[in-house]
């Protein structure tokens, strides 16, 4: 008893002292060195390694590279804002993350005008003006989604089919044949949680099948797109629900053939370069519609030195820094930087096929949702709630995208955005029909 | 005393009925471990198996020893003293909620104070407030007052959330201990600071050291307030976990391991005293 009174006293005081260091050691830790690079991108934790080591590691200053959830970064920018004392040198983001940020960011005209030479797409300048006519980002590096097949996939697909240039009927005929032949679907989806399976709405089908994202989004066009998709649903894996990378089932086989954002299929390719094929996705009766991501570099009116900040977004876009990037996170450069021979094989197989979907004949380019702000989720659920109602649960459709419809018209009004590609620009407002 | 009851119970149950009641308890007390052990096991194989292992198909049960995954983690830039931080965050968080709990503890269950209902609900409030809710102002307050970015600001932070638990539980834990024994102190002579500290405290010892233990945790497990009001001086939880759910399987299960190994060992140090968190006596 006297012991146990003694050990427990001991551990108490040792624990006091230690919370006594450790008060100094945190008080004195505070504020290191190196400027706050405060992203959305690069999350994974290789690719952050891999920026760090591979990217900024160059800059010559020490540079914090710290990758976020949507909710911190946005919550840490907001406090930073209000109490008017910032740490955040650069951010990096989506074109969405940045579009509620507008009036808090500096002008990068002056960033902009050095990159005279790079040559960046002027679809990409546009955008990254925000609606204003300085430069609100620079445009930074940019990705896509694309289809991707195991080799074991390729005996099945329906004859006379070109893989560069499917059409949703010859997809649906392909899965249907795997599952016909190998007993279970081989076809996937990112449907789950943390899947994007929204961008294959509102980027793929409703281009493809509509022309169009928001107007025709309960047209008889749609209708029918919908009906494809049940098709579609009917021959491929039930377990897509619960997909969040399609690297995952790609690599353990479970499915075959999967749409995905190419930076979600590079584990897939790195890992088993020779097992796998990446083509561009397939056409409807509209064309072959597709989603460029963008992602930018902006500063902030907190920064603690605009100068610096600056200094480290021309580093960024040198061409030497750009295919660094491209080696580290498998998102693909918005100038025309060199591409070197020797990339990884995820670069090479991702990169062919985002080029034969953009440079395809009948691209259909559908852009995120822009002008939404914050309303963007609710934005994307109108498309996964359809699929649910639709696909998942067969509901009428007609009912279902009436329904829907209300709902987005009324987040359009509530946002007053403008449409954006593939809808025709309107004036005020975008119109759903 | 154990025998009689034995041949007793013996002589009116059936033998056939205690073999299978043996068994459903044995049964139970399996599954309970399996419940707990086996995602924990699933985790460690995993986290020392090469990627293509972990990727592939069937799942294996024996580990095929490749620190490949793991040693990523010891050579990803900060990860030690993010770890380092996640201690010393956890233990001033212990050491704070104690340090407030305990009093206040004794306080409910010894007086009668006006209010003392309502206090008891009041402190359970700090918890009905989602953490993202009130990260945005307290992050706003922690840049002004220059409280951002230290250890000790989070550790406060995280003693908010984890003091309801130990003013609640040190509370039920000194109302178990007879008051007279504190009066049979007085009668000897103590006062009455003298009695606390050397009749209650050495009895209540081992709670408090378990709703310590309690405090330790939530610190060590809480993302959202550590990823807003830390920059520089990150705490593992809030390194690791938003990187781990984008990471490829096999660095998902090496973080698990890294995030729940300290965890685990520092429970297994203090277990004898998580016990009496739930009344088993330890004296």
């Amino acid at each position: 008893m006297l012991g146990k009174q003694f050990t427990l006293r001991g551990a108490l005081s040792a624990l006091a002292v230690t919370a006594g260091l450790s008060a100094a050691f945190g008080a004195g830790a505070a504020r290191a060195d190196g400027m706050l690079f405060w992203s959305t991108q690069a999350r994974p934790v290789e690719e952050a390694q891999a920026v760090r080591e591979q990217v900024l590691a160059g800059f010559g200053a020490p540079v914090d590279f710290q990758p976020q959830d949507n909710g911190p970064f946005f919550t840490r920018i907001q406090a930073e804002l209000e109490s008017g004392k910032g740490t955040i040198a650069v951010l990096g983001g989506l074109h969405a993350d940045f579009s509620t940020l507008v009036p808090n960011m500096i002008d990068l005209d002056d960033v902009a005008g050095t990159l005279g030479d790079a040559h960046i797409s002027q679809t990409f300048t546009g955008l990254s003006k925000l609606g204003t006519d300085h430069y609100k980002y620079i445009p930074w590096m940019q990705a896509s989604y694309v289809m991707a097949a195991n080799k074991k996939a390729l005996q099945y697909l329906p004859k006379g089919a070109d893989i560069n240039a499917l059409t949703y009927d010859q997809l649906i005929e392909w899965a249907k044949a795997m599952k016909d032949a190998t007993g279970s679907p081989k076809f996937g989806l990112p449907a789950g949680p943390k899947g994007l399976l929204h961008r294959f709405f509102q980027g793929y089908a409703y281009p493809s099948f509509t022309g169009s994202v928001v107007t025709n989004f309960r047209s008889p066009e749609a209708v029918a797109m919908w009906d494809k998709l049940k098709e579609l649903w009917a021959v491929a894996q039930p377990a897509s629900t619960n997909y969040g990378f399609m690297q995952e089932p790609l690599l353990t086989g479970e499915v075959w053939v999967a749409w995905e954002h190419t930076s979600r299929l590079q584990d897939a390719f790195n890992k088993m370069p020779d097992d796998f094929v990446a083509f561009p996705a397939p056409a409807g009766p509209q064309g072959r519609g597709f989603m460029p991501v963008l992602t930018g570099l902006a500063v902030l009116k907190t920064a603690p030195d605009a100068a610096e900040s600056k200094k480290l977004i021309s580093y960024l876009m040198k061409p030497e820094s750009q295919v660094a990037m491209l080696k580290a996170t498998g998102f693909f450069p918005v100038t025309d930087a060199k591409l070197p021979d020797d990339m990884p094989a995820s670069m090479r197989i991702s990169g062919a096929a985002i080029q034969a979907q953009s440079g395809a004949k009948d691209a259909v380019a559908s852009l995120l949702p822009q002008g939404l702000g914050e309303l963007g989720g609710r934005f994307n659920k109108v498309y996964t709630d359809s699929f649910q109602r639709i696909v998942l649960a067969g509901q009428p459709v007609k009912d279902v995208l009436d329904d829907e419809a209300k709902v987005l018209k009324s987040i359009m009004d509530e946002a007053k955005a403008p449409c954006w590609a593939p809808d025709k620009p309107s004036e005020g407002t975008c119109p759903v029909n | 005393m154990s025998a009689v009851t034995e041949t007793e119970a013996a002589a009116f149950v059936p033998a056939d009925a205690r073999r299978a009641g043996r068994m459903l308890n044995a049964a139970i007390i399996i599954l309970l471990c399996v419940w707990v052990l086996l995602p924990i096991y699933l985790v460690l194989v995993n986290a020392l198996s090469d990627p293509q292992t972990v990727t592939g198909w069937p799942k294996h049960f024996v580990p095929t020893f490749d620190l490949g995954s793991l040693s990523f983690f010891i050579s990803y830039a900060g990860v030690l003293k993010a770890l380092g931080n996640s201690v010393v965050v956890a233990v001033l968080t212990m050491v704070l909620s104690l340090g407030f709990g305990a009093p206040a503890g004794y306080a409910l269950a010894r007086f009668d104070f006006p209010g003392k209902g309502v206090f008891r609900l009041l402190v359970l409030m700090t918890r009905a407030f989602p953490l993202p809710l009130l990260a945005l102002p307290l992050a706003v307050m922690f840049i002004r007052t220059g409280l951002d970015d230290s250890l000790f600001g989070l550790a406060l932070v995280h003693t908010t959330l984890a003091l309801p638990f130990s003013v609640l539980i040190t509370a039920s834990l000194f109302s178990g201990i007879p008051f007279e024994l504190e009066e049979a102190a007085w009668t000897l002579g103590c006062t009455r600071l003298q009695a606390v500290r050397k009749v209650v405290l050495p009895l209540a010892l081992p709670g408090i050291a378990a709703s310590g233990v309690f405090a330790f945790v939530t610190s060590w497990n809480e993302v959202f307030a550590a990823a807003v009001l830390t920059i520089r001086n990150r705490t593992l939880t809030a390194f690791l976990i938003q990187s781990l759910d984008v990471s490829p399987l096999p660095l998902k299960f090496a973080g698990a391991a890294v995030l729940v190994l300290p965890a685990l060992i520092f429970l297994f140090a203090v277990r004898k005293y998580l016990f009496s968190l739930w009344g088993i006596a330890n004296r």
